[in-house]
């Protein structure tokens, strides 16, 4: 089986404070893999460690055996890496249909001079676009459809906005996925809807990588589950075998907690 | 090259810089509790200047004026160059900044930028376009004799003057209530507010005290030049700004540090010889490879995992800082097998630019060693200075005032 | 009760579709000097005509680095200055020199385009308020500079006597005006009137209107859109922040260029009188007063700020020196009241309306600020 992503012994720290200690791990082709760990455990730094927003204290990142440790976000990216983010980072005051066309914009060339002059080539090209924004919006049945591609994304509700920044991350049709939290905040029903969204998207032949605390989501979703704690990875394995490893429960219950639960 | 002439130029250096401190504190400040620039922070400078000027005139001082009656009409002037631009700075944090906080960083900038111009029309309205004048004073251009060196008697006011206004500003930060007030605000204004400081009336307060301490200033400039113009206040005002910035904006010591550098750096700069400023560029880039070559390897160094420290590896670190030029030209060459050590590359390339250029500035230096600036260029040198700090050190010398976040 | 009249008035604006604005506008500015020639129109109104619309091609210009991207620029008019004094200095007496208009034209783009890289480098990632100190910083080295090097620019005196432009080339207007074409057309083969500015300048400011309006609608004005709204997301989607930013520094200093080419055209005499900071300001103001972003607002904003206080003091017949004061004055004002109630302008862009007003409760959810802001003190390599 092809490993999409491996990292090796990667560390990361701030000032003093070692948020990522070691860490390594991979992913499989077509695999999903959840990370999951109490708040504080680097789940989201190693996230933007992976995506380049910082570049590695040591240890190194490969994507399909290329090393990408160090690149820029925007070169990550380019490499075919996409991700959502904990705190929702979309652009609010533009429209839900520019929101993923803008997830396009690696995969896509109209050239300033082209575009000032609206060429033929980059009125195609737009067309072209807006029909597969179009289509990957359609993956949430229902909730893009018509108008509401025309309204400011910060109208949506909060649920919509979670599944349009996984709609943008889908855009550039990424070779890995990096989905981070992403039902936070969601009810049972909604978050149930993107568990069968995301099989989908593994069954469609995508990778993904998603840090979550739901464990409803993560049990159901995921084909390996990796433990984190105080920025190392403290256990590894499908969600019956990390939901009961001693160590998991006692980052998240406290000693106590592990011993009662023994 | 004499030393007298040294002493005299480092003096007034010494004299414009502490003008620029006394403006460059109020930025420093308001930038410290607010995260902004005012750019409006110039004209109370010059406010405080033009009501000095008209007090003295209305009080009816002369040249033959001394004695008490001269003493009287200086402190008047004093409290009224403090009392207008406090005044003025107070309104302008309430009417044009205050709605706008939370907006997005533009928006309070272009009102700053509104704030200023306004005031510098109404300067105009009010007092008219020609510079406006101190009356001829004696002890105005009096100087005396230190050791040999002719200095003016003014020039040693403003010194000593300007460092007692910045004893009694640390004093007033460090030791009392609103001071702690201020710099929690500036630290962290929401966990201030929790813990139940008015932050409101903090803010208020430092753009208060900035604005006392601008027009001070501007009582200084108007006694030491005799004359002020209503657009002083731009210039100044960016220079003063260019010293915060250069000793790390929202540091209060950093605005003195930085806004002295800055004065002397203009001053020397138009004052003395290329030859002899050649040997600052010299210094410069000894400091400069020292921290390149030792202090900051260290610091890498520390942040490397014990297993992945292997004694190859420190080595192609301590390489790249120390041959920056032959490994950045080694590793671009060559094949990438650490994605890491060719981001280092980059930086070892940029190193190797930055040193040629300093050495190539300080070799044309010397080589034109007894040609001077002209003084017709002396604004550039502040605009220039802003520029290159901004561009490569925003944190400036003594580092920004920022919390870490992690 | 008032209330719903001007609801309605303003409903039925609203109805009037954009297209027919666009062709009544059109209209005016077409006839405008046609008015001149019947006597309607005095000449001094045309010259403001033509100043209006080289400020129009500005705010267009400065738009695409403010409104667009961002990116505040307080030294805009420095690129201007690159743009006049390319063209006074090969086009004058100064140096005997005079090159073809359009070489001249694309020349002095071309060199403001290679003084916005030199300067955009730099800065790309210069926070919002540094960097308009920093534009601002640079605006006033070029002027400073400008206004030193004697030898070259004549220093205060600046550039007189630029030779009026020959659209089809020398050679060609030559054989032309020798084959026994009537008046009307052989006038046109040398632009020195000002109708024939005009026409000259609202061609260019016409097409780049067009070219601007189509950039804002593609692909690149969507990715200069994203990174003004939210950096990080912005980059984290694939889009290269330098190579963007740069783009827009760019284009803007070029489009500047351009319009300082014809500036120097026009005005036959240049001095660094013209290229002061408050300049720079001044077609600030005009972007934001006539709408950030919003390509239809800045054009407004810019005849309203160039052309109002003309028509204002004809009417007043105030003394000019007087009239500057108070019209900086109220510049300031507009720009502060603007600024705190109604920031999006007389013709506002919508993406930008609603950015404006970000502080309002429900935009509270939507907060950009994460913990990894990357905003300040990027980690890196650096000392």
């Amino acid at each position: 089986m092809d490993t999409i992503l491996e990292l090796q012994g990667v560390s990361m720290s701030f000032g003093g404070l070692k948020a990522v200690d070691s860490l390594s791990f991979d992913v499989k082709k077509n695999e999903i893999v959840s990370v999951i760990g109490p708040n504080g455990s680097g789940k989201t730094t190693t996230f933007n460690v992976i995506t380049g927003l910082y570049e590695p204290d040591s240890g190194d990142i490969l994507l399909k055996g290329e090393s990408v440790a160090g690149l820029r976000p925007d070169q990550v990216h380019d490499k075919g890496i996409s991700r959502t983010f904990q705190s929702l980072r979309l652009f609010a005051d533009m429209t839900v249909l520019d929101n993923v066309l803008v997830g396009m914009h690696s995969n896509t060339n109209g050239g300033l001079v082209a575009s000032m002059l609206r060429l033929p080539s980059v009125r195609r090209e737009e067309k072209a676009m807006r029909a597969r924004a179009q289509e990957i919006l359609a993956m949430f049945p229902g909730r893009f459809s018509g108008p509401r591609q025309g309204q400011p994304a910060y109208s949506l509700s909060y649920a919509n906005r979670r599944r349009l920044e996984i709609a943008r991350a889908l855009a550039s049709d990424p070779v890995l996925l990096l989905l981070d939290e992403p039902v936070a905040g969601m009810n049972p029903m909604e978050s149930r809807e993107v568990m069968e969204q995301i099989r989908a998207l593994r069954d469609a032949g995508h990778t993904v990588l998603m840090i979550e605390h739901d464990m409803h989501v993560v049990g159901g979703v995921s084909d390996r589950v990796i433990a984190m704690d105080h920025g190392e990875k403290i256990a590894e394995g499908t969600y019956e075998q990390v939901a009961n490893d001693p160590r998991v429960v006692e980052a998240y219950l406290g000693k106590r907690g592990a011993d009662t639960a023994s | 090259m004499s030393l007298d002439h040294i002493v005299s130029v480092t003096i007034g250096g010494l004299t414009v810089g502490m003008i620029y401190a006394l403006i460059a504190l109020g930025y420093t400040m308001v930038y410290g509790v607010l995260k902004f620039i005012n750019f409006a922070h110039g004209e109370v400078f010059t406010i405080g200047g033009y009501v000095a000027a008209t007090t003295l005139f209305a009080l009816g001082v002369k040249e033959g004026t001394s004695g008490p009656a001269l003493a009287g009409a200086l402190l008047a002037a004093l409290v009224a160059s403090v009392l207008a631009p406090v005044a003025v700075g107070f309104l302008i944090e309430r009417i044009a900044y205050r709605p706008l906080r939370g907006r997005p960083r533009i928006i309070p900038l272009l009102s700053a930028i509104g704030v200023s111009i306004v005031m510098q029309q109404l300067i105009i309205i009010v007092f008219g376009p020609t510079p406006i004048t101190m009356p001829t004073l004696p002890f105005a251009t009096a100087s005396v004799t230190i050791f040999g060196v002719e200095v003016r008697v003014l020039a040693l006011v403003i010194i000593f003057g300007s460092l007692l206004l910045m004893g009694a500003l640390t004093y007033l930060v460090r030791a009392t209530r609103i001071g702690k007030a201020m710099r929690a605000t500036s630290q962290d204004m929401e966990a201030a507010e929790m813990m139940g400081i008015d932050t409101n009336k903090t803010i208020a307060f430092t753009f208060v005290v900035g604005s006392a301490l601008a027009g001070i200033g501007g009582l200084l400039v108007l006694m030491y030049y005799g004359s002020l113009k209503f657009d002083a206040g731009f210039l100044y005002g960016l220079k003063a700004f260019t010293g915060a910035v250069l000793g790390g904006i929202g540091n209060i010591p950093g605005a003195v540090v930085g806004a002295l550098v800055l004065g002397m750096t203009e001053t020397y700069g138009v004052s003395v010889d290329l030859g002899f400023l050649a040997w600052f560029v010299v210094a410069g880039l000894v400091l400069g490879l020292y921290v390149q070559m030792v202090r900051v390897p260290r610091r890498r160094l520390q942040h490397i995992a014990e297993d992945r420290r292997t004694p190859e590896y420190e080595r192609s670190i301590l390489n790249i800082y120390r041959l920056a030029p032959y490994y950045a030209v080694k590793t671009l060459l060559s094949e990438r097998t650490d994605a890491l050590l060719s981001v280092s590359a980059k930086h070892a390339v940029r190193l190797t630019l930055g040193n040629l250029f300093l050495v190539v500035t300080a070799a044309i230096m010397f080589a034109n060693g007894s040609a001077r600036i002209d003084t017709r260029w002396q604004p550039v040198i502040a605009f220039v200075v802003l520029m290159v700090i901004l561009m490569f050190r925003p944190s400036g010398i003594l580092g920004e005032h920022i919390t870490e976040k992690v | 009760m008032a209330t719903a009249f001007f609801e309605r008035i303003r409903g039925v604006f609203a109805r009037v579709p954009r297209r027919a604005y666009v062709a009544a506008a059109l209209l005016v500015a077409v006839l405008f000097p046609v008015l001149n020639t019947f006597d309607v129109v005095q000449t001094a109104w045309i010259r403001v005509g033509v100043l209006s619309l080289l400020f129009v091609m500005l705010s267009l210009g400065l738009n695409i680095v403010m409104g667009e991207t961002g990116l505040l620029n307080l030294g805009y008019i420095a690129f201007f200055a690159f743009g006049a004094y390319t063209t006074a200095l090969l086009s004058s007496p100064k140096f005997g020199l005079q090159w073809p208009f359009i070489v001249l034209l694309v020349l002095s783009a071309l060199i403001a385009m290679a003084a916005g890289f030199l300067i955009g480098l730099p800065t790309l990632r210069l926070r919002g308020d540094y960097l308009a100190i920093v534009t601002l910083a640079f605006g006033e080295i070029v002027r400073l500079t400008i206004l030193n090097l004697q030898p070259l620019t004549n220093g205060p005196n600046g550039i007189t006597g630029i030779y009026p432009p020959q659209p089809l080339g020398e050679a060609i207007s030559k054989w032309l005006a020798g084959v026994g074409l009537p008046e009307a057309v052989t006038n046109w083969l040398v632009i020195d009137k000002p109708n024939e500015y005009y026409y000259l300048v609202l061609f260019c400011v016409g097409i780049t209107a067009v070219l601007l309006s189509n950039l804002k609608n593609s692909r690149v004005g969507r990715a200069w859109n994203a990174l003004r709204e939210d950096e990080l997301a912005a980059v984290s989607a694939g889009i290269t922040a330098s190579r963007a930013k740069l783009l827009s520094v760019v284009l803007s200093a070029g489009i500047a260029g351009f319009a300082g080419s014809l500036y120097a055209f026009y005005s036959n005499v240049i001095s660094p009188e013209s290229f002061i900071f408050m300049q720079s300001v001044i077609v600030v103001c005009m972007v934001v007063l006539g709408g950030m972003g919003s390509i239809p607002g800045v054009i407004l904003g810019a005849i309203v700020l160039q052309a109002l206080p003309q028509i204002i003091r004809e009417s007043a017949g105030a003394a000019r020196s007087e009239f500057e004061v108070y019209r900086m004055l109220i510049f300031g004002v507009i720009i502060v009241v603007m600024v705190i109630f109604r920031p999006e302008g007389l013709l506002p862009d919508k993406v930008w309306r609603r950015e404006v007003h970000e502080e309002d409760p429900r935009e509270l959810e939507m907060t950009r600020q994460s913990l990894f802001d990357l905003e300040e003190g990027e980690k890196d390599l650096e000392v």
